[in-house]
């Protein structure tokens, strides 16, 4: 009998803290998907009582948010490409080789995930003064890219893992150039990983706040640069309808993943790294 | 024939090497300006006196360690000492809430519930940061519908602790998916027949759980912890935001040499010092825990 209740009570506990944690997860996006109809020009209590697209068309035409939103646009997809290419053939020669010091630069090139990004942009800024660079938009995409990178080696080492190596020696052996190779062979196999490995890079220099505070200057900054100092200066319920188009390109970023790589096999492989 | 293939292969082995030269060759030309060169003008500058209303530190000067040595102050202990005390917090909530989800998506949920679950971690991790602070602060802000749930920790909701537990919330929302998602692989890889065992001789279910699929986890717990205690400590937004300057990080504490008051040589000793305890906290226990598991398996 006292276990019966030691198991109900556990049940309860288990799929209490499910709950809690949904709710957690849910509650504060619910919100402002809510808030981004209110049509108050202050924040009031909630629920709003009158509802309007208002924010909506002032997001669209404020000009302060297309110059984000175009630098962003820049910035990201010039990140993603160099740090996609070169991260992809990188990931290919560390699955590859058998050199010495393979596990430290491994480990080299996964740390830009370890070091603070405040770090990062706090160096790459005081770097390019160095170097004579002052405008924001080359200093962005260097920032972009080695913040980037890690996420491309992972999912393609993590793709290529399961790959065996007799197929890329199959094909120098039938008289392929190693270069050959590694275009018609390996990277066409690593394919899922690397094009996931482009979304997470994408993602997250889209959302990057840090580096982009760092790096921007006062006519180049990115959109999360530019609804950071307007959250700064006054609460206001723009950002509540970016949260929501923000979430639409979310969704539809997600069902592209699991279209193109599946999404049981990202988690599955552990993109943040796991015990083997 | 046989010295013939071994002739053979060590000739593709060494051509496979050179290509592997070539294939790096574009990583390390990248990292050289983007990190190594980075972070060594900070260490340069770190070394550098400071001179108030000097953009920059003082060129030519003699090196010094001051920089480093006045950190030692307890103003600036506090700092640390925060960011390291709320990340904590942060981290054994995440994997409090995190293993039940994680275990659920594992053992229990239909295939169909399981791929919508991991389709929502996902997405609770793609989201944009910001949207995530700013739709915390309107839920649970002075001004949201769920401002009084800070009475629940016992904590006023006009208390300077209030913002202790909005930072928590905020770096709570990020690190809660990225724990629960590193955990899925983890309990995939026990297996499920142990448990099963155990109930049949009799154990109550809770007990079979607790002995078995928990304790074998708890390498994969730490790794999971580990990876968002990294992320919290190196957090900028989060306490500059939903902080209200009660909350401070030493993320923080870079940012306003930089932004407010251009102590440089201050702001990169303070970046040195936080990279090299980001970098042992990770790798050093990363390969604690690993090599603990790999005692435990012989």
């Amino acid at each position: 009998m006292s276990k019966r209740y030691a198991d109900a009570f556990f049940f309860t506990g288990y799929y209490g803290l499910i709950a809690l944690a949904i709710l957690f997860a849910l509650i504060p996006i619910v919100i402002a998907v809510v808030l981004s109809f209110d049509n108050r020009t202050f924040i009031g209590p909630f629920p709003p009582t009158d509802w309007s697209f208002r924010w909506y068309e002032e997001f669209l035409t404020s000009d302060y948010y297309h110059q984000g939103l175009k630098t962003s646009l820049i910035v990201s997809s010039t990140a993603t490409l160099f740090s996609t290419v070169i991260g992809a053939l990188t990931a290919i020669a560390i699955d590859r080789g058998r050199f010495w010091g393979r596990g430290v630069l491994q480990s080299l090139f996964i740390s830009p995930l370890v070091i603070p990004t405040v770090v990062i942009g706090f160096g790459v800024l005081m770097f390019a003064s160095r170097l004579g660079i002052v405008d924001g938009l080359p200093r962005l995409i260097m920032g972009h890219i080695i913040i980037t990178f890690p996420y491309v080696v992972r999912t393609t080492l993590a793709a290529l893992i399961g790959l065996r190596p007799s197929y890329f020696e199959a094909a120098l052996s039938l008289g392929a150039t190693p270069y050959q190779a590694l275009w018609h062979i390996t990277i066409p196999l690593a394919r899922t990983g690397i094009i996931a490995g482009a979304i997470f890079a994408f993602v997250m220099s889209f959302d990057e706040v840090a580096v982009s505070l760092f790096l921007s200057d006062p006519f180049t900054y990115t959109l999360p640069v530019a609804l950071l100092a307007q959250m700064r200066a006054n609460l206001n319920l723009t950002i509540a309808a970016v949260s929501v188009i923000f979430i639409i390109v979310t969704i539809v970023l997600i069902w592209a993943l699991d279209r193109i790589a599946g999404l049981d096999k990202i988690v599955g492989q552990g993109v943040y790294g796991r015990i083997r | 024939m046989a010295f013939a293939r071994t002739s053979a292969g060590s000739r593709s082995g060494t051509r496979a090497s050179r290509v592997n030269g070539v294939l790096l060759l574009p990583a390390l030309v990248l990292f050289l300006p983007l990190l190594i060169g980075p972070l060594a003008v900070l260490l340069d500058e770190s070394l550098k006196p400071y001179e108030a209303g000097r953009i920059g530190g003082t060129e030519g000067a003699e090196l010094t360690f001051e920089n480093y040595t006045e950190l030692a102050d307890p103003a600036y202990v506090h700092y640390f000492l925060d960011t390291f005390r709320i990340g904590l917090i942060v981290t054994l909530a995440a994997i409090l809430l995190g293993y039940p989800i994680a275990h659920f998506i594992v053992r229990k949920a239909s295939p169909w519930l399981a791929k919508l679950l991991i389709a929502s971690l996902i997405g609770m991790l793609f989201l944009s940061l910001i949207v995530r602070i700013y739709a915390i602060s309107m839920a649970y802000g002075p001004l949201g519908p769920f401002n009084d749930v800070s009475w629940l920790f016992g904590i006023d909701p006009r208390s300077p602790a209030k913002t202790e537990l909005m930072v928590i919330f905020g770096l709570l929302h990020t690190v809660l998916p990225l724990v629960a998602i590193t955990l899925i692989s983890t309990i995939q890889n026990i297996n499920p027949r142990l448990e099963d065992a155990a109930l049949s001789l009799g154990a109550p279910r809770w007990k079979a759980f607790t002995s078995i699929t928990l304790i074998m986890s708890l390498p994969g717990i730490l790794s999971a912890g580990i990876i968002g205690y990294a992320f919290c400590i190196s957090n900028l937004v989060v306490p500059l935001i939903l902080g209200k300057g009660f909350v401070l990080f030493v993320s923080n504490l870079i940012y306003f040499r930089f932004s407010e008051i251009s102590n440089f040589p201050s702001g990169a000793a303070i970046s040195i010092l936080m990279m090299l305890i980001s970098l042992t906290i990770f790798y050093g226990l990363m390969r604690l825990v690993r090599d603990k598991n790999g005692e435990a398996r012989e």
